[in-house]
């Protein structure tokens, strides 16, 4: 049964993050593939106070969340001014270097990772009292996401997204909600990274990939791209899928490229024949 | 003569080789209706893109009631400088009544944290802009399109609603670009009567518009530009009836 509560707190992790990416490229139309850095910002700042100081974990997450909108924010100042591609590019830079950076560092334990993170909530439902924080924390996430981009906020963020110089000329500050949804959707991804740290007690720069760009993107489009419920749904079809293969039993030298298989499959499918994703309408942006 | 709105002095603007604005002053007053016409490419629209702040002047200065008009888009856009688009560009996921709430020049909600919390300014200011919006759509006989998604509206009625946008601006400058172009029947007539309206309540309006018969419906008077310069300014009869510029629109005739 630990097992299962151990999937809940991977898929509310993952909710966290798709939710998160959607409100920056669903909602926001600000193309960036740079979210697992900000996780990994949030994981890595976790983990290495609550290795090197006495801090309590909520501080230490806190802190992994405050780092990764700092970046984000920087990232946004120099490059959210022009738009478009220049961002996606720049994103790709942005995660690129720094996760080679952290692959280099040695207090951040290098290509090796951090596995002496301290042990949370220890006893036999230490898995469950995760599993209740990760979706209460995944419930306020989705509600946050779900009341701004119901309200005027969202409102304008969707005009901005369908038109940005139309957008401008009806008075709304693009670069200032551009900047506000970016800091807000990195920070949630930190705050999933502090929790994926204290929960797995082990991370290491592989996680943090390229790779998790496209499984957290695979999520948002095969869900539904600028939906309240399309990252959701995504990121439970995304996280059992794999685990159903492993019970297929196929030797290990499969499973890696059947899964890859079956991500970009999907992508590619979904793309094709239902661009709106599983529980998308053709106007994607409202809030269903 | 009732109070300058809108003042340009000397305003030019060059994209490489090609003059858009080539030294251009012009003043509009409350209740104008300035046409502009000319060939295409004479500059017209990017003279709205001057005033509107999509693009910045080489030189000269622009005045919206007396106050320098600097700064992009959405601040000129803030002070008072209401446009429409060509193409309308409409927000194409959203409804009617989405469109044109986006539009209000004071918009509280634009904070992430008072969207989010409801404050009364967003509640009081998102109810006026409701209202704003609904009445214009009644003026317009179009309430019933409220809720619509706009793409699924007729093509004479986006290009109305994409005028009842730039109206939940009240300020007092309204740029119109090709208002008419594709626009005929009842959907004409309630144009020409918004526009009439938006004028003698005060604004000054300018028409960017190929279309004679309605520019001469409704312009109190009309420029005529080429190249990036304003030819003439008069009444609309003394434009269309000057040998010079009928040849420049139209293109010289070959005897």
């Amino acid at each position: 049964m630990d097992y299962l509560a151990s999937m809940g707190v991977l898929i509310g992790i993952y909710v966290i993050l798709a939710t998160s990416y959607n409100l920056i490229i669903g909602y926001g139309g600000l193309n960036t593939i740079a979210h697992p850095i900000f996780f990994a910002l949030g994981a890595y700042t976790a983990a290495l106070l609550s290795i090197e100081t006495s801090l309590p974990a909520v501080v230490c997450i806190a802190a992994g969340i405050g780092v990764a909108v700092v970046a984000s924010v920087a990232l946004a100042m120099t490059t959210l001014r022009v738009s478009g591609d220049y961002l996606l590019i720049a994103s790709l830079g942005f995660q690129l270097g720094l996760l080679q950076a952290i692959n280099n560092l040695e207090f951040a334990g290098g290509p090796a990772g951090l596995s002496n993170i301290p042990m949370t909530f220890a006893g036999p439902a230490r898995s469950w009292i995760w599993l209740v924080i990760t979706a209460a924390v995944a419930a306020l996430v989705i509600w946050l996401v779900r009341r701004s981009m119901a309200g005027p906020f969202g409102r304008a963020v969707r005009a901005m997204r369908d038109d940005e110089e139309a957008c401008a000329a009806l008075g709304r500050s693009l670069f200032a909600m551009k900047v506000v949804i970016f800091a807000v959707g990195c920070g949630a991804a930190g705050l999933a990274g502090g929790m994926y740290a204290y929960y797995f007690q082990y991370i290491s720069p592989e996680q943090f990939s390229i790779a998790q760009s496209a499984t957290i993107l695979t999520m948002v489009v095969l869900g539904g791209i600028g939906t309240i419920w399309g990252p959701i749904v995504g990121a439970f079809v995304l996280v059992a899928l794999p685990q159903a293969i492993t019970f297929l039993q196929l030797p290990s030298s499969l499973v890696g490229p059947l899964q890859g298989l079956i991500f970009t499959s999907l992508v590619i499918i979904f793309l094709f024949l239902r661009p709106h994703g599983l529980v998308g309408t053709r106007l994607a942006g409202g809030v269903h | 003569m009732s109070r300058e709105i809108l003042r340009l002095e000397n305003v030019s603007k060059r994209f490489g080789g090609i003059v858009v604005a080539d030294n251009i002053s012009l003043s509009l007053h409350a209740g104008d209706v300035l046409g502009l016409i000319g060939p295409n490419g004479a500059g017209k629209t990017s003279l709205f893109n001057l005033i509107s702040g999509l693009v910045q002047p080489d030189a000269g200065r622009i005045f919206l009631d007396g106050t320098p008009l600097v700064g992009s888009l959405h601040r000129r856009a803030r002070a008072g400088v209401a446009r429409t688009w060509q193409h309308m560009r409409l927000f194409r996921s959203m409804t009617v009544l989405e469109n044109m709430l986006v539009g209000s020049r004071n918009y509280p909600g634009e904070s992430m944290l008072a969207s989010i919390f409801g404050t009364t300014s967003v509640r009081d200011s998102e109810a006026g802009s409701r209202r704003r919006a609904l009445e214009v759509l009644e003026r317009m006989g179009l309430a019933h399109t409220a809720n619509s998604v706009v793409v699924d509206l007729p093509f004479g009625q986006q290009k109305l609603i994409g005028l009842a946008r730039a109206l939940m601006n009240d300020g007092g400058c309204l740029l119109l670009d090709e208002p008419m172009a594709g626009v005929e029947g009842r959907n004409y007539e309630t144009m020409q009567r918004i526009v009439r309206d938006e004028a003698a309540a005060g604004r000054a309006v300018c028409v960017v518009e190929h279309n004679v018969s309605f520019i001469k419906d409704l312009c109190t008077e009309a420029v005529f530009m080429s190249f990036g310069r304003i030819l003439m300014r008069g009444s609309v009869d003394d434009l269309t009836q000057s040998r010079e510029l009928t040849e420049l629109y139209f293109g010289a005739a070959h005897a």
